[in-house]
């Protein structure tokens, strides 16, 4: 039984705010590589929301800028491997 | 009419002269096929996120215009056709838009930049610099 409590205190964590919704003047741009590469691990994988805290309308929209943006070359497909 | 933008990447190893007609080429081919050319931006050249054709680094010149679906099928076979464009990709912007407010649109952009001119002279050039550096020096951090 003690264990599970200090289990669950152990997963209290603060919740995460979209950061689009936070700042509305954040747009999100496929030719903003910059804001985008916030998004994405160093092996250019998009970050899912549940590690980001993005709100799923936010999320959709920034994958498929972010999937523009590999399509021109501003972000890559594949990552730095090893 | 509808609101597109079309960035196209070009050999960075053009000359001065081909590119220029390069542009010419497409920018021509708004105006034939009835479109509003509303902002023609010249990136320059920069480092690719991968190869493309083996080259390393490309063109970006960034084209945003009013036409129809013609117009853009045409760009696209011409881009197709033409060896100096490396990659293109057209987005829609707006699907409904009148011909009206885009040229209101560029009246507008003309007067905000000429008084500019005059003052900010300096700027665009430290901003461009600025947009470069950082390129080539975050590459070398993620190599290290």
């Amino acid at each position: 039984m003690a264990f599970h409590k200090n289990q669950k205190k152990r997963f209290y964590q603060r919740r995460k705010v979209c950061k689009f919704c936070a700042d509305s003047s954040l747009e999100i741009d496929y030719k903003d590589a910059k804001t985008l590469k916030q998004f994405i691990t160093e092996r250019g994988k998009i970050i899912p929301r549940r590690i980001t805290g993005t709100c799923a309308r936010h999320q959709r929209v920034l994958a498929t800028a972010i999937k523009q943006s590999r399509t021109i070359a501003l972000l890559p497909y594949v990552g730095k491997l090893g | 009419m509808r609101r597109y933008e079309t960035i196209f990447i070009a050999d960075p190893d053009l000359q001065e002269e081909a590119q220029k007609d390069l542009f010419k080429k497409f920018t021509n081919l708004i105006d034939q096929e009835k479109g509003i050319l509303v902002d023609f931006d010249d990136w320059g050249s920069k480092k690719l996120a991968y190869p493309i054709n083996k080259k390393p680094r490309g063109h970006y010149v960034c084209m945003t215009y009013g036409g129809t679906g013609e117009l853009v099928k045409e760009m696209e076979r011409l881009f197709r056709l033409d060896d100096r464009v490396m990659k293109f990709m057209t987005v829609l912007l707006e699907k409904d838009v009148s011909p009206e407010a885009l040229n209101q649109e560029i009246e507008a952009a003309k007067e905000e930049s000429q008084p500019e001119k005059e003052q900010v002279a300096t700027e665009p050039e430290a901003d461009a610099d600025a947009n470069a550096e950082p390129e080539t020096s975050e590459e070398t951090e993620e190599e290290n």
